[in-house]
């Protein structure tokens, strides 16, 4: 029984991570020009859960900031990465605020 | 790395020569570009990308041969449709083949006649390295031109998104159809930063090569 309580809890955490999560950082491959940048931005922005977009070509990273209370689910995401071209390697999901995403990856610039 | 250096020699022995941008930006972009090439052609296009596979659109080039008092006028539609990409960890690689109809005008016929073009590209680029292959091809009754185009790039430094990028360039050009005998070579600079790429250069010849695209 206290089993099933601690799993019971260690999936409520689980979820209530996953749901709060403010950022999702995508690792994609194929990202080498400005226009590959404008294009996923521009992709990236028209989803309705979207609130900012960070595309670094040095980190092959493509974040996306979540409106409160909204998601993005991992198959839209890669959906939407496909749609503009590229293709997608990884995905997290982080409570970093994506003005850290984006002062990490401008303190990473060689 | 291995796999790069197959990638850029198999690129270079696919097609017989090449050439600069993207016929196809992103999806649901539009481009628009206007070149100037050494004084045998001055071309205008603008193109709608509805995926990233493809885009339609028209533009109008005028061709003027050096080697005869001869030049044409083209106005045509095209369709550029995107045949294979590679999206590696650090590179992109590319085969772009394109073709439409228009009407031709020129000094050496009356009226107009329907016109054709086709042509194809294939380019490898990271952010130091680019190479591109183009064969670009336009005819009606009376005339026919093809321009290939090679251009090996090397970038200074790596850009990032949102800040300026630079590239060198040497490009080599071969015509056919009476535009310009034998091989013509050109240093370009290219500097893009967000939508907007801006190419200038000269040729063997001492002329002006210049480009400008905008992708919004």
């Amino acid at each position: 029984m206290k089993k099933l309580k601690f799993m019971a809890a260690a999936l409520a955490v689980l979820l209530v991570s996953s749901a709060s999560a403010a950022t999702i950082e995508m690792n994609v491959n194929g990202l080498v020009c400005a226009f590959c940048a404008q294009g996923i931005e521009k992709r990236l922005r028209k989803l309705p859960a979207t609130a900012d977009v960070v595309v670094s070509l040095e980190q092959r990273l493509v974040a996306v900031a979540l409106k409160d209370g909204q998601d993005i689910s991992d198959a839209d995401l890669r959906k939407a990465l496909t749609d503009a071209g590229y293709k997608v390697i990884g995905i997290e999901r982080s409570d970093e605020s994506i003005a850290a995403v984006r002062a990490r990856v401008k303190q990473d610039k060689p | 790395m291995r796999g790069s250096s197959r990638i850029v020699g198999a690129l270079a022995l696919a097609i017989p020569i090449c050439t600069p941008a993207k016929p196809i930006a992103f999806a649901d972009g539009t481009t628009v570009m206007a070149e100037y090439g050494a004084g045998t052609m001055k071309e205008i296009q603008i193109f709608y990308a509805p995926e990233y596979n493809y885009s339609v659109g028209g533009g109008h080039i005028e061709y003027d041969s050096v080697e005869t008092p001869a030049s044409q006028s083209i106005t045509y539609l095209r369709l550029n449709y995107l045949l294979h990409r590679w999206n590696l960890e650090s590179a992109q690689a590319n085969i772009f083949v394109w073709g439409g109809a228009g009407s031709a005008t020129g000094n050496a016929f009356r009226g107009a006649e329907f016109a054709g073009n086709a042509g194809a590209q294939a380019d490898y680029e990271t952010r130091r390295v680019y190479a591109s292959v183009q064969t670009d091809w336009e005819g009606a009754a009376d005339f026919s031109h093809r321009i290939d185009t090679l251009q090996l790039g090397i970038a200074p430094y790596e850009h990032d998104y949102n800040r300026l990028a630079a590239w060198f360039l040497v490009q080599a050009r071969d015509y056919t159809g009476g535009l310009y005998r034998g091989t013509e070579w050109a240093a370009l600079l290219r500097l893009f930063k967000g939508g907007a790429w801006v190419e200038a250069g000269v040729t063997n010849n001492g002329k002006l090569q210049a480009m400008a695209m905008f992708n919004f």
